[in-house]
Parts: structure tokens; sequence; C-alpha cells
């Protein structure tokens, strides 16, 4: 099988393979040949990477690997390149206004059908102790707004769609 | 009035730090936890562990009748509030003080007056004290976007009822006044109820420097000298410091002199923090003053010697001030820093995830205030700080060091947090050389969020190499088609 690792944003597929002594991690831009062996401390690991020993702590998590590693934690996102094709990709990105954090809707001021203009404030929501108004991201229609005012909302929640634009 | 059992009514660090002071004086204790809140070190120190409902876990932290009730019911005679949630809800305390139980803090006139921010500064400014230039909207409502315009640009537009930031919004053009005062007041009713507003001329480049003083509310007052807290994102504090490195030893004595003038005015009982606008040129401002223990104090215990809430509890039982203003000194350097669960580098969205691996620093100068537990879950219910890192040394340049050394041994996987970030604002030149201002981390935003030496090599292997999955296929197959793995048609 096969993983797509997401570090600082960048989508890598990797897959391993074995040549009999150690394990190799092959990506597309090339194979790393490299070890990993626990050191006893909760978490930690001795990482071989092309002969250079280093020490990191380790944590895998339901989507996401975390390392901490000369002082410095990453997080590295892990999909499976299965499942994300089997996923619903729910239309073009700029159709959709995603929430950029969790938080609440404090007003909604459009409704599904209206014709709205780029930049015109659909929703205004709460995040962090700030108010933020979302716009829209392009003219177009309206096709839904899932929140009213006073729900709360997670990360990446979709919070309005435009109906997709007509060629 | 004797204390023999204390109700510590709050949550995370701060209840875990009260407790055990309070254990450490002879109390019996207790602390409250809702229903869906995850198991804190509080629940751990405290003898007993009340459970409180409400719609959402804020909104049980937040109820004053359910709190009172949980107070006599357990035989409580008195109740920490710690910071935030109640802790400066006049109401409260009158609540407690109806149920004869003791509230440990200022009276509820004193935090009601302290509370408005108008009345406050009416207050401080009546006395003598320096304020900076400013518009009232109560004073004529009719006329406050004329008379804020006067006040002049750079404006800073309040809450009169606010705090921590909320609602706050600087002004640089007149175009965008109106539209920002409206949103200012969306923001007060929503947060207090309040929409009334105040603007003041936005000091450039300030400094944020607030003074620890402590009353017995019998006319004794001691200051335990400032903070600086000028490292702040989105208007909230992530990294306090004392001494400040801004103040010469007589602006130190003068602004500490203020503050501790301002709480003598009020006949001040038990802990509270006098906050300043520092201007570059030199000049300080009042900017209000908070009527409860602060989240950074601990750093001030670092370098006083003293044990701030055990003077609070002192206070509170009738016992008085354990040292006159000759006894506190100020020895060494302490800087905090508040690990919280955000990503510096998406505008500081808060993060949520579960703890899978925690391991705290410790050591000589290294203290850990922690709110969390290895294990534990991090949710968008409360706050996103986890815990604060405090650390102490004989100077700043060491206590800097200590402060990356112990940061970077701040193990904390699950959650995505601002340790890294932390590191960066104490590794910038201008850090070290003290030159900043509150919009230093807004200024320096590209800098300290930079991507440093890509080792994504590193972290793919070991993120492909602890995939139980990957791992397990590429050793399950033939040896001969392993080392053929990596082909493909």
């Amino acid at each position: 099988m096969r993983r797509i690792f997401q570090i600082d944003g960048e989508e890598t597929e990797c897959w391993l393979s074995h040549d009999g002594n150690e394990l190799i991690v092959n990506t597309p831009d090339g194979a790393i040949p490299c070890q990993l062996d626990p050191t006893g401390t909760p978490g930690g690991h001795v990482l071989r990477v092309r002969g250079r020993a280093q020490e990191l702590r380790l944590a895998v998590g339901p989507d996401a690997t975390f390392v901490h590693l000369n002082g410095q934690t990453y997080a590295i996102g892990r999909v499976d390149p299965a499942e994300r094709l089997a996923g619903n990709d729910g239309g073009a990105a700029d159709d959709r206004i995603v929430a950029p954090m969790p938080g609440v809707v404090v007003s909604v001021n459009a409704k599904p059908g209206d014709q709205v203009k780029e930049g015109q404030p659909l929703l205004v929501i709460e995040s962090m102790k700030l108010e933020t108004s979302l716009i829209a991201p392009r003219d177009g229609v309206v096709a839904e707004i899932p929140f009213a005012a006073g729900d709360s909302f997670g990360l990446k929640a979709t919070l309005a769609q435009l109906a997709p634009e007509e060629d | 009035m004797n204390i023999s059992k204390l109700l510590v009514a709050n949550r995370g660090e701060i209840a875990a730090r009260v407790l055990r002071t309070a254990k450490a004086r002879g109390l019996a204790t207790a602390v409250l936890r809702h229903a869906s809140e995850q198991e804190g070190p509080a629940h751990r120190i405290a003898d007993e562990v009340v459970t409180i409902e409400g719609p959402t876990p804020v909104a049980a932290y937040l109820d004053i009748p359910q709190i009172v009730e949980v107070a006599k019911r357990i035989g409580a005679d008195a109740v920490h509030p710690g910071y935030g949630f109640l802790s400066e809800n006049a109401n409260f305390v009158a609540a407690l003080e109806k149920a004869d139980v003791t509230f440990v803090g200022p009276t509820s006139e004193v935090i009601d007056l302290m509370g408005d921010k108008v009345r406050a500064r009416a207050f401080v400014e009546e006395r003598g004290f320096p304020v900076a230039p400013s518009a009232i909207e109560d004073d004529d409502p009719a006329t406050f976007v004329e008379r804020s315009r006067a006040v002049g640009y750079p404006l800073l537009i309040k809450p009169s009822a606010g705090g921590g930031g909320k609602g706050m919004r600087v002004v640089r053009a007149d175009s965008t006044l109106e539209t920002e005062i409206e949103t200012a007041r969306r923001e007060g009713e929503r947060y207090f109820g309040d929409g009334r507003l105040f603007v003041e001329r936005y000091i450039e480049r300030p400094r944020h420097i607030e003074v620890q003083v402590m009353g017995d509310g019998q006319g004794n007052v001691v200051h335990f000298w400032e903070r600086e807290c000028s490292i702040q994102r989105r208007f909230q504090k992530i990294i306090e410091e004392t001494p400040s490195p801004a103040l010469s030893p007589q602006q130190r004595l003068d602004i500490c002199e203020t503050a501790a003038g301002i709480a003598r005015a009020v006949n001040y009982r038990g802990a509270g923090t006098v906050e300043f606008i520092y201007a570059q040129a030199g000049a300080f401002y009042f900017l209000e003053m908070n009527t409860r223990l602060q989240v950074e104090h601990p750093v001030t215990e670092m370098v006083t010697g003293f044990d701030l809430v055990a003077e609070q509890l002192r206070v509170a039982a009738g016992e008085g001030l354990s040292a006159a203003q000759a006894d506190i000194p100020q020895n060494g350097h302490s800087i905090e820093l508040r690990i919280c669960a955000e990503d510096a580098t998406e505008d500081f969205r808060p993060a949520i995830g579960d703890i899978l691996l925690l391991d705290e620093p410790e050591g000589e100068g290294v203290r850990v205030d922690s709110g969390i537990l290895g294990g534990g879950k991090v949710t968008t219910d409360f706050d996103p700080m986890l815990s604060k890192l405090i650390v102490h040394a004989e100077d700043r340049a060491q206590a800097i060091a200590r402060a990356r050394q112990a940061v970077q041994n701040y193990v904390i996987l699950g959650v995505t947090t601002n340790t890294g970030y932390l590191d960066a604002i104490l590794t910038h030149p201008d850090f070290a050389s003290g030159d900043v201002s509150t919009g230093f981390l807004a200024e320096q935003a590209d800098t300290l969020t930079a991507p440093g030496e890509d080792i994504s090599d590193l972290l793919m292997a070991a993120a492909a190499l602890s995939d139980e999955r990957l791992v397990s296929d590429v050793m399950q197959i033939p040896e001969m088609h392993r080392k053929m793995g990596g082909w493909r048609n």
C-alpha cells in the first residue's frame, strides 16, 4: 500500500520496500534507506537515515504522525490515497467557503438563491474572541448556507456554498 | 475569619496551582469539574471533585447560583476564583457574601469600580494618576463619533465592560471609524452584555507593563514589582517577564509606586494588577486594574520568592500581609511562556487533538504550571492555553537561554502547539535586546513563522517507518518481491 504524507503543506506519496537489510522509503523524488528503533523512553526512537543517527520522540495519531526532533515538533499528515479517491470532493474549491477555524456563527447575511457579488459578506463568524466577515469569493448564486446564527462549527466546515459557475 | 475548606471555582493549570498552595497551608480542598470535561491535574490534587452541570462547560463555570450552592453543600468556607470565569464578577462576590462564604479577592464594590473601565479610568484620573487621551460614549452618546475623531488617529475602540482584548479595534482612518464602532458595540454586547464603548489614543509601539499589588483591606498596600507583557498576539499575552528590560531604576520605582497608590486609593484587598501602557518615550498611562490573580503571576513569585496565592489566602483569612515593602526583593530574571494549542503559522488558529505523549521539562530554575495530562483531549470548550512554562535565572540572557532549552524539551505530541513559535520569539535579536512593543509579533510575523531547515526526508522516514500498515505490508511479502517493492508499471 501507499501513503500520502503532508509535510509543511506539501504532499508526497510514499511506499516502503526492503532490500534485505533495511527498509527503504520510496518517494517520487528518490529512495531513502532508513531504520527506526525504539529507545525505551516513551515515544523515544533512534532514526537512522543514510547512516546518520537522530534521536526523536514520536506518536502516531489517527490522521497524523507527530515528531519531536531537535527541540521542534512536527505534525505529518497521513492520508490513504485509496480513501481520498473514494471520498466525496464536494465541488470546486472556489465554490465553497470553508471555516478557517472552529467558531460560532454570529449572523447570516444571505440565503440560498441570492445573487451575490464578489466581496459581499455572506456571514459573520466569531472565532478566538474575534468577529470575521466571510465574503463571497466571486459573483454567483448562493446554493447553501448550512448554519444559522448561534450554531457552532468545526475547522474546515463548509459554511457557505455557491452554485457551480456555468461555462 | 478562619478558613478551613477552600473551593476552587476554576479549572486547568490555575486550579491546580491554587490547590497546591491551599493544601500546603493545611486546608481541605475541593474543585469543580464539568461532566464533559477531561480529567486534569487539579482533579488529582483536590481532596474533593464536585461535578457541575450546564449546557456548555463554560456556562457551568459561570453559573453563580450553582457554584454558591456547591460551596454551601460541601461546607467550603472560602472560594478562590482563579482568573477568568467569575473572578471579576461582582454579583458572584455579593452572592457569596450573602451565603456567608469568604471570597478570596477584593470587595464587590472594588470589583464593580475596576470592572467598568470608564469609571475606573475617571476614578484614577481624578486622583491625579496618568491616563491617555480618550472619549467616553456615556458622557454624551450623541457626540461620541465626533469626540472620537477629536482624540485623533490612530485610536483604539474598547468596550467599557471589556477585558482580554475582546471587542477592541484599532482605527487608523476616519473612513472606517463608524463601522468599527458598530462592530465593537456588537462584540461588547455579546461578550459582556454591554455595548457601551470608549475610545482612546492608540499609542504607537507601546509596551504593556503591569505591576503586581497586594493589599490587606486595612489600608496596607505593597507592590511586588512590575511585569513586562508586550509580547502579545491578538491583544493576548504569550510571553511575560520581570524585570522589564525597558525601565530604568527610577522609572521602575515611579510605575510601581503609581500602581500601589491606585490600589491604596480603593483600600485594596487581596491580589491585583495595575496595567499600564508605556510609550517608547517613557511616559506611562493607566490602562486598567485587574482585581484578581493574573495568568503571569508566577514570574513575580520567581523573583520575589513570595507565594502570591498564600498571600491571598492570608489576607482572606484576616491574617494580613506577610511582608512590608522593604522585604520584597526583585532577584534575578524570570520569563513565562504560555503553551497554547494553536497553529502560529495559521493565524493562531486553535488546535484540537489527543495528547498522545506528554513529557514536560524540569530542572533548576524551571517551573511548569500545567493544566494537562498525558492521554487527555484538547477541545475548543475552553481557552487554548494548556500550561505555562516559567524559568528563573540570574540575569535576562541566562533566563532566555534557560527558557529556550526548556521549551525545546517540552514534548507535547498529538496536538499542534506554539512551542516552536515561542522558541522563535526567544531567538529573535529584538527580543534578546529587549527592543519590543505590543506590535512586535505582528511586525515580525514572517520571520517568526519562517520554516526552518528542510528535514522533510527525516520526517517522511519517521512517519513511514512508524506506520504499522506500511511496515507490515512490506514485511509480509516474500523477500524477492520486497526488493522489487519500488517497481511500478
